[in-house]
């Protein structure tokens, strides 16, 4: 199959303009989360959206109401994104154990409904996702969330960076970052809800942590980290459809191990250019 | 003179000061981690603070910044706002975090309006004059994480310059450089002290560096042991009695003494 073959699907059109959207969307976000340590968050909350799938059923089985699933996923993501916010500034739990104990129990607790309710089959498309399930309505929700994102990145990049750099310096120069850590594991929850679709909770870590992780193995500079990484987030799930569809293989694992290609690319590029030493860091003795 | 209870210092009184602390006491639960401490600070003074470890040097700093609430007194500042720069000890920071000098001081730049982290000419130009300043015009484009302790203690202090800072806050400048780059250090804290009328409180283990610095010396330990000039407070006695032991590290150390110079 060639590109203007491709292009002729509608379900491949569809998938390729999500994964043009949500790839930089998350490579940008996945930025911060990772220069703070907060992969695992939000692979943490890519999981528990287990429990608000079933969340959305009970409630529809029990009173009637058909919600849009993806408005109860979201809703039940932030509040436990705040929850687990609030717990790492208000007690002193170790943020991991948090992450740990709120998402074991919140997944435990929805399989626990599924189990009651007998919907086992909808684990399948909440762990993988399905990219090619993707209408217009999807691909206006990812381009609103797109949206929102880059615009809290263009207006917070500041206080972002200088808090992710280190909270206690930029707290003396004047940042509340008591509102803006909120604020950014809420916007992780809604990356995640979003994006959830494409590739599923098992394997979207995948487009938050491996662009920048890549692109930070051949940065000197922030502007260039920033700027690599959306390059990555772009191209790397763009060449997962493409490959999917000519090797006929499944399609989210192919976007993920074009991420890993990408990694490799950018490790082999970083020895080649010989400053991998200044890549791990530390100051010369 | 020696002011036991260290309020203003002579020469200052009368003036209306930059920052006035009184009766500032700070407890962690039943820790006090600071006293009965009360200190006035001027425009143009330059106050070195010095004590013990765990003598709520850094405490007193938190106070003043806010990040800490006084269990009892208080922090004035008469003058209303009050733009204060500040230095940490130690910046824990992932070095691997690519961000260059120029990158790292235009993120501290405290410019309201611009996109994505950059600023306006006016500003690059501040960045730019701000490093010279200190002699390090040149780790403009270095990354953060590769500096050396002296160059890296630099950058963090044109940080702080770049909130253009009425009260500069110096906690331990010279603990991570050698003799010399805190002797290079000092002079241009005194550069630039005397160029601005820039008050600046620093807190130092380093009795040289204190005397070769401060105008006016407050010992530290929980509350104030003593206030005064250098000369009559950098003292065998009054440092015995501020550490609370009469060990070596002073004895006969004198500010007069070539070494501090």
């Amino acid at each position: 199959m060639n590109l203007s073959e491709i292009w002729s699907y509608e379900f491949i059109r569809y998938a390729l303009i999500s994964a043009c959207i949500l790839g930089p969307t998350c490579a940008l976000l996945g930025v911060f989360v990772t220069l703070r340590g907060m992969a695992f968050f939000s692979d943490s909350l890519a999981h528990s959206a287990v429990t608000g799938v079933a969340l959305g059923f009970l409630l529809e089985e029990k009173t009637g109401l058909a919600i849009d699933p993806m408005l109860i996923v979201l809703a039940f993501s932030i509040g436990l994104a705040s929850l687990m916010a609030w717990l790492f500034h208000r007690t002193t739990l170790r943020p991991d154990t948090v992450i740990a104990f709120s998402f074991t129990g919140s997944v435990a607790f929805g399989v626990i409904i599924i189990a009651w309710l007998q919907k086992y089959r909808l684990l399948d498309g909440i762990l993988f996702g399905s990219i090619y399930a993707n209408g217009p309505g999807d691909i206006l929700r990812q381009a609103i969330l797109a949206l929102v994102v880059g615009g809290f990145l263009l207006l917070q990049m500041r206080p972002l960076t200088l808090s992710t750099l280190n909270p206690e310096l930029a707290q003396t120069r004047g940042i509340r970052t008591g509102w803006l850590n909120y604020a950014f594991a809420i916007l992780i929850a809604a990356t995640v809800v979003v994006s959830l679709r494409m590739l599923g909770a098992l394997l979207l870590s995948a487009l938050i942590v491996i662009p920048p992780a890549a692109a930070k193995l051949v940065s000197n500079s922030f502007a260039s980290l920033l700027l690599v990484s959306a390059v990555i987030g772009l191209a790397a799930p763009f060449l997962g459809v493409v490959a999917s569809c000519q090797l006929d293989l499944p399609t989210g694992p192919t976007i993920v191990l074009a991420n890993v290609g990408v990694l490799i690319l950018c490790y082999a590029a970083s020895l080649f250019l010989g400053n991998r030493a200044l890549h791990r860091g530390g100051r010369p003795q | 003179m020696i002011a036991p209870a260290a309020q203003s210092f002579p020469a200052a009184i009368g003036r209306k000061p930059l920052l006035q602390i009184q009766g500032l006491g700070v407890r962690y639960g039943s820790h006090w981690a600071l006293r009965d401490f009360d200190l006035d600070v001027h425009q143009g003074d330059m106050v070195g603070i010095i004590g013990p470890n765990g003598g709520g040097k850094s405490t007193l700093f938190k106070a003043i910044l806010g990040l800490v609430p006084p269990t009892a007194g208080r922090v004035l500042k008469p003058s209303g706002a009050l733009r204060i720069g500040y230095v940490p000890q130690h910046l824990t920071y992932d070095t691997s975090f690519p961000i260059t000098v120029g990158e790292f001081l235009t993120v501290n730049h405290p410019a309201r309006f611009f996109w994505c982290g950059g600023v306006g000419r006016k500003q690059k130009r501040e960045i730019t004059d701000t490093l010279e300043r200190l002699h390090v015009a040149d780790l403009l484009g270095q990354r953060l994480g590769t500096l050396s302790g002296g160059q890296f203690q630099r950058i963090l202090v044109a940080s702080a310059l770049l909130q253009k800072p009425e009260l500069l806050l110096l906690d331990e400048p010279s603990a991570s450089v050698d003799r010399r780059g805190s002797d290079d250090l000092s002079d241009i804290l005194e550069e630039i002290h005397r160029a601005t009328s820039l008050s600046v409180v620093f807190v130092s283990h380093d009795l040289h560096f204190v005397s070769h610095l401060a105008k006016k010396v407050c010992c530290l330990n929980q509350t104030c042991c003593a206030a005064g000039d250098p000369e009559t407070v950098l003292t065998d006695h009054l440092l015995a009695q501020t550490y609370g032991t009469t060990g070596h590290t002073w004895r006969g150390f004198q500010p007069s003494d070539p070494l501090s110079r």
